[in-house]
């Protein structure tokens, strides 16, 4: 079991100049949401974005400590655009996917 | 059916024959976790056939899967071979045109 801050601390270890944000989603200590908004992601695409994150939590992942890990990097101005980002994996609404993020229109 | 042990080539030839792949807990129909159930839910609002592996079906599976593909997490959906990443980033891909995009653009190569 970990707590928001210390997700927080491990990612800007990972990217340092990001505002990072975690959610608790069961207050469980082992389900995250994090949003993570760095002017670095410009350009970027979404999994090579998540990969060095990813990476560095993988013994967390593999031992159990950290059980669900939704990321969410996102450039300052996608991060303006959207609402709440955060899904509960485990919730009980049946809306549509039950996240709703929103993005600027890219045509 | 030959037996399936989850060798890096095995998981490839999946990912090589087949333009939509989603590896996932459970099946679209009774997934066993919710990101896989969303990834699902993507992959069926695309309205494009896609195979679907249940990776609870083999206590081989996780740790095959995750070290070829060099991803931690499940779900993992692959589009034309190429691995895009878990159930946010498709939703994200889909929202935005990009997954629906790499789909075509993958078929008309």
């Amino acid at each position: 079991m970990v707590t928001e801050q210390w997700m927080i601390e491990e990612v800007l270890k990972v990217v340092p100049d990001a505002r990072v944000e975690a959610s608790d989603l069961h207050g469980s200590g082992d389900h995250f949401h994090v949003r993570i908004i760095s002017e670095s992601y410009e350009g970027v695409r979404p999994l090579q974005r998540q990969r060095p994150i990813l990476n560095h939590f993988k013994p967390f992942i593999a031992q159990n400590t950290v059980h669900a890990l939704d990321l969410k990097c996102m450039t300052p101005a996608q991060a303006a655009e959207s609402g709440d980002t955060a899904f509960d994996p485990h919730g009980e609404e049946v809306e549509f996917f039950g996240v709703h993020i929103r993005r600027p229109d890219k045509e | 059916m030959a037996e399936f042990n989850w060798t890096p080539d095995e998981l490839q030839e999946i990912v090589d024959n087949n333009r939509l792949v989603l590896f996932m807990k459970g099946t679209p129909e009774q997934p066993q976790c919710g990101f896989s159930n969303r990834a699902s839910m993507v992959l069926q609002q695309i309205g494009e056939p896609f195979v679907s592996v249940n990776i609870l079906s083999d206590h081989r599976a996780i740790p095959s899967v995750c070290a070829w593909s060099d991803f931690p997490t499940m779900p993992q959906i692959f589009v034309h071979g190429e691995l895009i990443g878990g159930s946010d980033i498709a939703l994200e891909m889909y929202e935005s045109g990009e997954l629906q995009q790499m789909i075509s653009d993958g078929d008309s190569e």
